[in-house]
């Protein structure tokens, strides 16, 4: 009994190395990717700088409110309607880090908090008119940057917002809401702070790692960029009868496009490693060329990720609901081309990259 | 010597698989009473794990749509309460099968619970649940509390019929072997994926992660991977080898539990595998029997339960049934579950569901995150049969939305172990018209060519 169990040992030690030298003959790519270093440019170049220059910005976009709204003027009102939109098109650089940190406690993420969509104008005047100004609650859609997208602008032009500024609640009212956005981006930046070595030493690819939170929270946000700021207002959506135009982002300054590509941006930052400088780092592209069936990936990605360029500056830089209005099909055909990005982004990665897809997923066998 | 050693061996096969020792009609009951034991208490140990977990809440609470297994769409979802009620009844029911108390009901009490847990949710199929469900089930019928128990504590009985001992040891047997032959395939054993996807991202590891990155672990995990399964009862079965093979046991169970999350069952196999061990080591560990004789008195015949050759049959024969399938068996899955094929292929898949109203022809994207958690719809999307089941959801959920002939189709983009992915099924079939049955899915695709 002892000689089938020795020639069996024999011919397991003689098949691997057979098949080893097979394996190590191919120009197989390298192995050993450094997670740590994808997670440190992704804290350090990418997710610190971005909610650092956030901070700064909703800090001067509450000066500027505050002063419109002691003093609502014509020229207070643009230099607000400016610093928001400079502060909300840092938010589509920090959007999708809802994790660590940007869970907040009791009432969700940051993006719950601040950057819901459509608002409730219903929730907005009543707390107004109730002079409800507590924003311990669930009416998410009756704060955040989109709020004040509704009350700092008018679609009919800025001379219908000034008056509604004569009433005094509604001034503390969006003066409020420009407070909690800056209090909550602060919680959220100064949380870094302290998570970031935790966030850098978790260096796993399990449920829960950093790598698979960060992996799903970035697809959660091209979803989010693909479902609700495009597809659902082009009546791309099922159980939808027609176009909702009046459901793009921004609606009231009108200003969707600019934010959607500062967005779509983001998302692919996050996957070239691109630091909020400009240059370009350690992020999922590297990871994927460490990885067997990486490149061909990266290749499908990107030939996508130019289609989906292509079908984006087809449409106007305008105003979205304006185009989806007049011309639906080039807005359509941009949703059609994010919707064959996700698979990219979606299982093929995931899958090469060996990543935990749920964040407490049970076992598996 | 080499006389003695073919003696020795035959004697420790004889006792595990030949068929004429089956009608022995004493046997010691000590490697039934450890198997027991293990059982129960590895199974408290996972219940209360599952609970602790909040897993309950994840799995079947607030959830919109549960996919059912083939046969099974009527068990309906019992409310949270009930369900939490359930599993404190199978913690209870763990107990008394360890203790040995009440354990007929016990065992019954088991099975039927935990087997309802699994026909809530086919999402969360797992061959090792599966392997519980039937030994709970095996385990009513196995006189496994005859001694050592609560309810044979005035009275013990030692000996027992031979054959319990031998079903459990095949049906461990068939989870290894069967599990040993699907590894025996291209993508295993000669392009060493998906272990070559799998390895790298275990390098985290302290101590051993090196060794999960090293360039040729996925060749040597491969290999030793399918020869483990195939040949590991055989070892473990004869006396010159088993504690080599026991020692095998424990690094290969831990060094999955190490790379995958696989919960309980690296310990429940380490737990159960003793049960290949001769009755004399058994005994040993229940001090009662300090020697075994082997010439213990004449066995008078005693005749298998026919429900055993019934039992072993089909689990001998389901297994193949992919074989009567067209395709790709892993492209197709037709026949893939209940048939020990345990982490065996890396695929994933995103699935568009497009739903179009027959009468205005207004068709639209169907956004799963608003019907499924994360882990419904990963499973789902690779799957044909759960993409025919949500198919036939959506059908009906936009049909109660005023909808009045909703069609649904959908495109699904699988990758396969690494392959570039493509779609899995036809993406201009109406899904909501077609049933699943044991037919093959004529819609399913042809699978990436290698």
């Amino acid at each position: 009994m002892k000689y089938p169990m020795k020639r069996i040992i024999l011919m397991c030690v003689g098949l691997m190395t057979l098949w080893g030298c097979d394996s190590t003959q191919n120009d197989g790519p390298n192995q050993d990717f450094d997670r740590k270093a994808l997670l440190e440019n992704m804290a350090d170049g990418l997710i610190i700088p971005a909610f650092t220059t956030l901070q700064q910005r909703t800090t001067a976009m509450e000066a500027a409110v505050r002063t419109f709204t002691e003093n609502p003027n014509a020229t207070n009102l643009i230099a607000a309607q400016q610093a928001w939109e400079a502060a909300y098109l840092t938010w589509q650089s920090c959007n999708a880090y809802n994790f660590g940190p940007g869970e907040l406690p009791v009432f969700g993420t940051l993006t719950d908090n601040i950057g819901v969509f459509p608002v409730s104008t219903q929730k907005i005047e009543n707390n107004i008119t109730t002079q409800n100004l507590s924003f311990d609650n669930f009416d998410r859609d009756a704060r955040g940057f989109l709020a004040l997208d509704y009350l700092l602008f008018d679609l009919e032009g800025n001379d219908r917002v000034l008056p509604k500024f004569t009433n005094p609640t509604r001034r503390q009212y969006t003066r409020q809401v420009a407070q909690d956005i800056v209090t909550k981006v602060t919680a959220v930046r100064t949380g870094w702070d302290a998570y970031r070595t935790s966030f850098v030493a978790n260096v796993g690819t399990d449920a829960g790692s950093s790598t698979a939170v960060l992996y799903n929270e970035f697809v959660k946000s091209f979803e989010a960029a693909k479902n609700f700021k495009v597809q659902l207002p082009a009546g791309q959506r099922a159980g939808q009868t027609a176009p909702e135009p009046t459901r793009v982002e921004a609606y009231y300054s009108g200003k969707s496009m600019v934010f959607l590509e500062a967005h779509l941006t983001a998302i692919q930052n996050i996957w070239e490693g691109k630091k909020a400088n400009g240059q370009d780092g350690i992020g999922f592209e590297e990871y994927l060329e460490a990885v067997e069936g990486g490149k061909d990936l990266i290749t499908q990605t990107r030939n996508q990720l130019t289609s989906v360029r292509q079908a984006k500056t087809r449409v106007p830089a305008g105003s979205l609901s304006q185009t989806i209005r007049t011309n639906l099909s080039i807005v359509q055909d941009l949703g059609v081309e994010l919707q064959k990005q996700t698979r990219f982004y979606k299982s093929d990665m995931a899958s090469l990259l060996g990543i935990a897809i749920t964040f407490n997923s049970g076992d598996g066998d | 010597m080499l006389r003695y050693y073919t003696q020795s061996c035959w004697r420790d096969w004889q006792e595990g698989f030949r068929w004429s020792h089956w009608s022995r009609s004493q046997f010691p009951i000590e490697p039934l009473v450890t198997f027991r034991v293990v059982f129960g208490a590895l199974m408290l140990v996972s219940i209360v794990r599952f609970l602790a977990l909040g897993w309950v809440e994840d799995h079947f609470v607030n959830t919109q749509f549960q996919f059912k297994f083939y046969g099974f769409s009527w068990v309906p979802l019992i409310p949270a309460a009930y369900l939490y009620a359930l599993h404190g009844l199978l913690v209870l029911a763990s107990l008394g099968i360890m203790l040995g108390a009440w354990y007929r009901l016990s065992a019954v009490i088991f099975f039927l619970g935990f087997t309802y847990t699994q026909l809530i949710d086919l999402t969360y199929y797992l061959n090792h649940y599966y392997f519980v469900s039937l030994l709970s089930l095996v385990l009513i019928f196995l006189p496994a509390h005859w001694a050592y128990s609560w309810d044979y504590r005035q009275k013990p009985v030692y000996v027992v019929p031979f054959w319990p001992v031998g079903l459990l040891r095949w049906q461990v047997a068939i989870l290894y072997v069967f599990a040993g032959l699907a590894k025996i395939n291209t993508d295993w054993l000669i392009h060493h994926v998906p272990l070559k996807i799998w390895l790298p991202a275990g390098d985290s590891w302290p101590v051993v992660g090196f060794l999960f990155a090293h360039p040729w672990a996925p060749a040597v995990f491969s290999w030793g991977g399918m020869l483990y399964d195939s040949l590991i009862p055989f070892f473990l079965l004869n006396r010159t080898t088993r504690w080599p093979a026991y020692v095998a046991v424990w690094v290969f169970h831990g060094a999955v539990g190490l790379l995958f999350q696989i919960g309980v069952f690296p310990i429940v196999m380490i737990g159960l595998t003793p049960i290949f061990f001769s009755a004399d080591w058994h005994q040993r560990i229940w001090r009662r029997w300090k020697t075994f004789s082997p010439s213990l008195p004449p066995n008078s015949a005693v005749k298998v339960p026919r429900w055993v050759w019934l039992y072993l049959g089909f689990q001998l024969i389901f297994p193949w049934r992919y074989l009567l399938y067209p395709g790709n068996l892993f492209w197709t899955e037709e026949g893939y579950r209940f048939s020990w094929r345990v982490m065996l292929m890396e695929k994933a898949g995103t699935a568009t569901f497009y739903v179009r109203d027959s009468n205005t022809g207004y068709e639209g994207i169907v956004d799963n995150g608003e019907f499924l958690r994360p882990h419904q719809e990963k499973q789902m999307a690779m799957q044909p049969d759960m993409i025919l089941q949500y198919a036939h959801f959506l059908a009906k959920h936009y049909q109660s939305l005023g909808m009045k002939n909703p069609q649904v189709r959908a495109e699904v983009y699988v990758t396969l172990n690494g392959r570039r992915s493509q779609l899995l099924v036809d993406p201009t079939v109406d899904l909501s018209k077609l049933t699943d049955s044991w037919q093959p899915k004529t819609w399913i695709l042809p699978a990436p060519t290698p």
